[in-house]
């Protein structure tokens, strides 16, 4: 039973990652559903959650477990503006300008706070850091299983409110049918500006859940950037669920790559993988493609 | 449109000041122009930030003393942002835009090795300070110095000090699959094996991502002796601590530096106390017997309230040893470059500086171990200012001694 231990624990640890992932591509995926926009602002919306939770964290002495919330309100208010000052003046036809919008936005944050913050990167450094939970063979650190946990409740409650609210409901007609929408007496605008802060504000939260386990540096966000658009794909162009397995999926499968063939291993794998559900079943995994 | 005309006219006339302050710069000559690229952004900007500071104490030193042939020395910055495309877009813009008739640079061995065939096709002197893949040496190129020690030299000096310490026969080797990780992995994988030292496992990694734990899951599944890892500072720090939550007990945690030598690593801004009892290659520390070394110590002190890695120091020499090659011509990039490869400066703070007929200098390589959060110079022997802690303690061992 050799092999049991080590496949458990490559399986919890990619859940743990994973869980990360799908809040990260969630964030994407409503935006994406909602208004067919690939937000290439997306790495740095989770950049700036990092930032203002270190910021809370360094200056303020708080617990990035709670900063972290105030990182996913910033986040908010500045997807609210980024869409109401830029992303509603673009008709929604002109997908390429879009694309140049965000990528916009996204150097624009990324220079704005090597401007005022430098370009050197900063880690969290507390106690609970070094805290394991062991047992037997397993064992798991404390902040990933926080984190993890944090990261469940957020990704449930953006898919309630989703699918249940009267909110939901209507960004959900805009996905159906952005022209029929209005007519059905929904604010068209006022709907999609909050969709595109939660959005921001998913990345903000899993920025800061991210940030005691990982380090930041102005440009930290370009790796989740191509990650994200990968889960959304995969997960079935703007499903939120979809991208929330997708997210899932990606951390497994690195995790155990990385276990059984090495972490070297682990992107290609996760790129064959996006070529093959591209190929096979365009639709992503869960098949249900939404709009 | 009024407002927009008079716009226009206020950028044409920001634009052509601009354009007459840059000639009267050229038309005085009083100064003269040094190109460095190092990566002052980007995930290895706390290298380029050393660099930067030991340039700033060199730069400071030789214009205090009125410069070359009485004209002052002006480094021209470019930031490769940690990727080599635009270390190779900095030697671009250096050579053909500014004429510098040097080069210092890049930081990193990636960016270093992608920037050598333009500086020859370029034909302008290129001074290595600090990148240690021994592939940036095997191009043949006639116009790159190196400072530093080299992969195989890291290699070496590993594997003696293991020899004469404890002697172990296994060997995990942990690298960034980079040209810096690859070329000191394939160095150890070679000279180990040579040795006589069993390589039980070799893992390349992707740099920068959040989780090494199954990589350093499969390092404890061959069981090795020793590791030895190649990384940058932050996947260092990462490294550390997840070999922790996987309780990866190896009796050595040696290291190819870098990442694992910076000032940063054994302080609460790296791995921490995580960071205790690993080993790792240097190039230079503070309490170095060559001269100066002190005095250098001091004004990066003063200079940054932190206490200098090697690689500041580099930079420092690289840019003493330039000026030194300039003193007979330096506007000739070839003059230059034959100056330099005539170099012979019996005492730096690096120690003597001299470049063989492939452009590398002669430098011993250290081996350190950080010992209560303090680098410790343990091998070669005549060197040595502590001795060696082995084995490591298990992470077990240290929780319970207090020391995490």
């Amino acid at each position: 039973m050799d092999w049991l231990y080590p496949f458990l624990q490559a399986v919890l640890n990619g859940i743990l990652t994973g869980a990360l992932y799908a809040l990260i591509a969630m964030g994407m995926a409503l935006i994406f559903g909602v208004m067919r926009i690939v937000n290439f602002a997306h790495g740095a919306f989770l950049m700036l959650g990092m930032y203002a939770t270190w910021v809370i964290f360094e200056y303020g002495h708080v617990n990035p477990y709670f900063g972290f919330l105030a990182a996913g309100a910033l986040l908010f208010a500045i997807g609210m503006a980024v869409y109401a000052g830029l992303v509603r003046h673009v008709p929604v036809q002109a997908e390429f300008m879009i694309i140049l919008l965000t990528l916009g936005v996204s150097l624009i944050s990324v220079d704005t706070v090597l401007l005022v913050f430098g370009a050197d990167y900063h880690q969290l450094n507390f106690a609970l850091l070094g805290k394991n939970f062991r047992m037997g063979q397993i064992s798991l650190n404390a902040p990933w299983l926080i984190s993890f946990a944090i990261a469940l409740l957020a990704a449930f409650a953006l898919y309630f409110f989703v699918m249940r609210t009267m909110f939901g409901r209507a960004a959900r007609a805009i996905a159906q049918n952005p022209y029929s929408a209005p007519l059905m007496g929904i604010n068209i605008h006022r709907v999609q500006a909050v969709t595109f802060g939660i959005g921001a504000a998913a990345a903000g939260i899993a920025g800061g859940l991210l940030l005691p386990v990982f380090y930041l540096y102005p440009d930290v966000g370009h790796l989740f950037n191509l990650k994200s658009f990968l889960m959304v794909v995969m997960g079935g162009m703007g499903s939120i669920e979809g991208a929330a397995a997708a997210g899932l999926v990606l951390g497994v499968v690195e995790s155990l790559t990385s276990l059984y063939w090495g972490n070297e291993w682990a992107l290609v794998v996760d790129f064959v993988l996006f070529i093959l559900v591209l190929s096979f079943k365009p639709s992503g995994i869960f098949g249900s493609q939404r709009a | 449109m009024r407002p927009r005309a008079s716009a226009v006219l206020i950028v044409v006339a920001v634009l052509s000041l601009a354009v007459l302050i840059g000639c009267q710069n050229k038309g005085a000559g009083n100064t003269i122009k040094i190109g460095v690229i190092t990566s002052l952004t980007g995930s290895q900007a706390a290298f380029g930030q050393a660099h930067k500071n030991g340039y700033a104490i060199a730069l400071e030193e030789i214009n205090a003393k009125g410069g070359v042939n009485g004209k002052k020395i002006e480094l021209d910055f470019y930031d490769d942002q940690s990727k080599p495309d635009q270390a190779v877009q900095g030697v671009n813009k250096l050579v053909d835009q500014d004429h510098v008739p040097i080069i210092i640079g890049s930081y990193s061995s990636e960016s270093t090795r992608a920037i050598v065939p333009v500086v020859t096709a370029k034909q302008v002197p290129l001074l290595i300070p600090t990148a240690v893949a021994d592939n940036i040496m095997q191009t043949g190129s006639q116009w790159i110095f190196r400072l530093c020690a080299g992969s195989g030299d890291y290699a070496k000096s590993t594997l003696d000090f293991l020899k004469n310490n404890g002697n172990p026969k296994t060997l995990a080797i942990v690298y960034e699959n980079t040209n810096f990780g690859q070329a000191n992995f394939n160095s150890m994988n070679a000279l180990a094996t040579a040795a006589g030292m069993n390589v039980v496992d070799t893992e390349a990694y992707q740099a920068s991502s959040p989780d090494y734990k199954s990589l350093l899951q499969r390092v404890k599944g061959k069981n090795p002796e020793a590791v030895y890892l190649a990384s940058y500072l932050l996947d260092a720090t990462t490294l550390m601590r997840q070999s922790e939550t996987v309780n990866l007990n190896p009796k050595y945690y040696t290291s190819a530096g870098t990442g694992f030598a910076i000032a940063e690593f054994p302080t609460d801004k790296g791995a921490g106390k995580y960071a205790n009892y690993t080993y790792s290659v240097s190039q230079w520390l503070p309490t170095a017997k060559w001269a100066g070394s002190k005095e250098f110590d001091d004004k990066f002190f003063q200079l940054t309230k932190t206490h200098p890695s090697f690689h500041a120091l580099q930079a420092y020499v690289a840019l003493i040893v330039a000026v030194e090659a300039m003193k007979k011509n330096m506007t000739s990039p070839a003059a230059i470059r034959d100056q330099i490869r005539a170099i012979d400066i019996p005492m730096t703070p690096f120690g003597p500086i001299k470049f063989d007929a492939k452009g590398q200098n002669a430098h011993p390589a250290l081996v350190t171990q950080i010992q209560n959060q303090q680098y410790k110079v343990v091998w070669p022997p005549d060197a040595a200012e502590a001795k060696p802690i082995y084995p490591t303690p298990t992470w077990a061992e240290r929780k319970k001694k207090g020391e995490l």
